[in-house]
């Protein structure tokens, strides 16, 4: 389908991703947001400007944070009557925020904006139990004083407990981790394959950083200069130590081939090509198409596979196979997501059963994850499609006008977001 | 003379020493000056000031925070032996306070305080203290608070050609006027014990009842440098790189409160006030100049 404008790829702006409670442990998602945007407008002369939009979410939301983007946007350097909106979408919600925008420029509602999002591990809503919620909004919506208090005495001491939010699936009562070991085992995905994988994210990152590759990508905060899970030193053989935590005692994902909980925020900075140009500012890429899926997890579909249907309509889509990519980016959330999606990228009954017309073929793995992704970056949810888009924009802009990237990310709730980018 | 401090005084011991009742003797006011050279900020104890008075956390410290590390030093020179200002008796009216530069939580500061400039006022005494932060060789921020000491004796009279010259600089006009409220901030009961704790401030006026009716307050007082704080709070990211803000404290704003903000701004600044919740009286007055 011809769209009536190009939306590019201007640049993108992250913080360095932190450790749960670790150098962000004090900064709510409003303080990290706020330094992202303020970095990318640091870096593109926004300061003062209006932006037709800017749109950000956050996958552990406080309830105070409604308006979180727009908060951010008020604290930041851009004109505060920016308009802005969150959107959430799980681990999605980056990604999701650069289609929402980049569909609004290419249809002409937009010239510039800026996309992204941010999460906080370590600063993450706890909520009151649910029985005590019921009896606080009864006593509060009770108009007398004996029936406010007949609402208080149905407290009961177990219910004082917090809840703290839990990345379990509610559906199937399972975590991610565990949705994830049973679909390693069903695709065979092999202990050593895993911790290959894990520590070639690390010297991948390790190598871009060390490159100068990120100086134009994040800028450091709270004394924080580079992402805190990279390990540069890590090796298959010390990976090859780590006890299993998903799996039961035979399993074979561990805290090495699986993402850390984190804290950060990215941003990108989207615009109308020719607005781009006229305003002397850069293109790295186009955005091409995007797709979003889900399966049926409930139903015992792989929890974190729906990206590959994605992946496959959206090739169809746009008469496009495996082979014409230079780029593939697959989001880490576990070593073996990123295998198990490609052994069903080439698995003929898989694809058929999702819908798609048949395999969609192998790729050459020298082209995954080049600078590395979440296993050895972090992964703090919202902000990873931020980091990816950015990431793989300024890879094919040095790869040159007309070099393609495929972006896969999974997602709670059983769903995927899939993305193509063209450099420029 | 120059005291050199390892590291930021204890409050509480100084501020107790401070408040110990003592001989009435002529205003006099110590000429030392104290000096930490090498303080790191602390980004927990920054993100919890920037909680309670609305800051979002960033790497350039908010300047009501730097005037924050010095005041330990402000109270060890009004505890000092030299000066005989009783520290139960004063009264913060008004801050005056220029960045220079954005001042990071990465870098080490050098932290400078002197006392000075005592002359007399229709109630007592004025005093002031002022405030150095130094990167290295660079001064990247410096402030000068105004203490009333009530009753005390200064030699001269208000009136005299020193005091006129004191009058002027002492006087504060916002260039224009701030329009009604456009803002409404709900003060709790507890916020004085919030700001007690990020600041370090021990006076009990902002916490107990019964010492705020010992001065003469119905209930706890908000400190003026968390009123203060908020203002800049609000206007965070309107502000550029480098400027200075004079504030006056021209009455207390009882705990627990509701107060009106209004902000306006005009070439070279911003005139800001807190004021009543209708916006008829300011509890303070701000002058923002780029």
């Amino acid at each position: 389908m011809q769209l009536p404008r190009t939306a590019v790829v201007v640049g993108g702006n992250r913080t360095p991703f932190a450790k749960a409670n670790g150098a962000y442990a004090p900064a709510s998602n409003h303080d990290l947001l706020t330094a992202a945007i303020d970095g990318l407008v640091a870096r593109f002369g926004l300061a003062g400007q209006r932006m037709d939009e800017v749109v950000g979410g956050a996958v552990l939301k406080h309830t105070r944070d409604f308006n979180l983007t727009r908060e951010a946007v008020l604290s930041s350097a851009l004109a505060p009557d920016t308009p802005a909106c969150d959107l959430q979408q799980a681990c999605g919600t980056g990604l999701e925020t650069v289609v929402y925008l980049a569909n609004k420029i290419a249809l002409g509602q937009a010239d510039i904006g800026i996309a992204g999002g941010v999460d906080s591990a370590s600063d993450a809503p706890i909520a009151v139990s649910e029985p005590l919620r019921r009896a606080l909004l009864a006593a509060n919506a009770a108009r007398t004083l004996p029936s406010r208090l007949q609402a208080l005495a149905g407290i009961r001491p177990s219910h004082l407990a917090p809840e703290t939010p839990r990345v379990v699936e509610p559906r199937t009562g399972l975590s991610m981790g565990e949705h994830q070991a049973r679909t390693t085992k069903k695709w065979d995905v092999t202990r050593a394959e895993q911790d290959e994988l894990a520590a070639a994210s690390h010297q991948h990152l390790a190598a871009a950083w060390d490159s100068g590759f990120f100086d134009e990508l994040v800028t450091p905060y709270l004394g924080l200069t580079r992402d805190a899970t990279l390990r540069p030193d890590t090796s298959v053989e010390k990976l090859a130590t780590l006890k299993p935590v998903f799996g039961g005692p035979d399993g074979t994902m561990t805290a090495g081939n699986s993402t850390p909980l984190s804290d950060g925020a990215a941003v990108v900075l989207l615009a109308d090509a020719d607005y781009a140009a006229a305003h002397h500012l850069p293109a790295l890429a186009r955005l091409v198409d995007a797709e979003v899926a889900a399966v049926d997890h409930p139903g015992g579909a792989d929890l974190l596979l729906a990206p590959v249907t994605a992946v496959g309509r959206l090739l169809a889509r746009q008469g496009l196979t495996l082979a014409d990519f230079d780029l593939f980016e697959i989001h880490e959330a576990f070593a073996s997501t990123v295998l198990a999606t490609l052994k069903a990228w080439e698995d003929e009954e898989y694809c058929r059963s999702v819908g798609l017309p048949g395999a969609l073929g192998s790729i050459d793995r020298a082209k995954l994850n080049v600078t590395g992704s979440s296993l050895a970056a972090g992964h703090p949810f919202a902000a990873t499609g931020g980091r990816i888009v950015a990431t793989a924009a300024t890879l094919l802009h040095q790869r040159g006008p007309g070099s393609r990237g495929l972006i896969s990310i999974c997602a709670a709730g059983g769903q995927g977001v899939a993305a193509i980018l063209e450099g420029m | 003379m120059t005291e050199v401090l390892p590291d930021l005084p204890d409050l509480r011991a100084a501020f107790w020493r401070g408040v110990m009742p003592r001989r009435p003797r002529p205003a006099a006011v110590t000429t030392k000056e104290v000096v930490v050279p090498g303080h790191t900020p602390d980004p927990e104890a920054l993100a919890r000031y920037a909680r309670v008075c609305g800051f979002t956390l960033r790497d350039a410290l908010p300047p009501t925070w730097l005037h924050v590390l010095t005041f330990p030093l402000h109270l060890h020179l009004l505890a000092d032996p030299g000066t005989t200002l009783p520290l139960a008796g004063l009264v913060h009216v008004r801050n005056r306070m220029r960045l220079h530069r954005p001042t990071l939580l990465t870098e080490q500061l050098e932290i400078g305080s002197g006392i000075g400039n005592l002359r007399p006022h229709r109630r007592g005494a004025l005093v002031d203290l002022t405030g150095r932060v130094h990167v290295g060789a660079e001064l990247v921020w410096e402030g000068v608070t105004t203490y009333l000491a009530r009753g005390a004796q200064v030699a001269g009279a208000a009136g005299s050609a020193h005091h006129s010259r004191d009058a002027r600089q002492d006087s504060f006009v916002p260039a224009t006027e701030p329009g009604g409220a456009g803002a409404i901030w709900r003060l709790p009961a507890d916020l004085g014990r919030q700001y007690s704790e990020v600041s370090g401030d021990p006076n009990p006026i902002h916490t107990s009842r019964l010492a705020a009716k010992a001065v003469g307050f119905a209930r706890p007082i908000i400190h003026g440098m968390w009123t203060h704080a908020r203002v800049l709070a609000a206007l965070e990211n309107r502000l550029p790189d480098s400027y200075e803000v004079a504030v006056e404290f021209t009455k207390p704003i009882l705990l627990p409160g509701t107060v009106g903000f209004a902000a306006a701004p005009r070439p070279g600044g911003w005139d800001a006030a807190v004021t009543t919740r209708d916006g008829s009286k300011p509890y303070l007055l701000a002058r923002i100049d780029y």
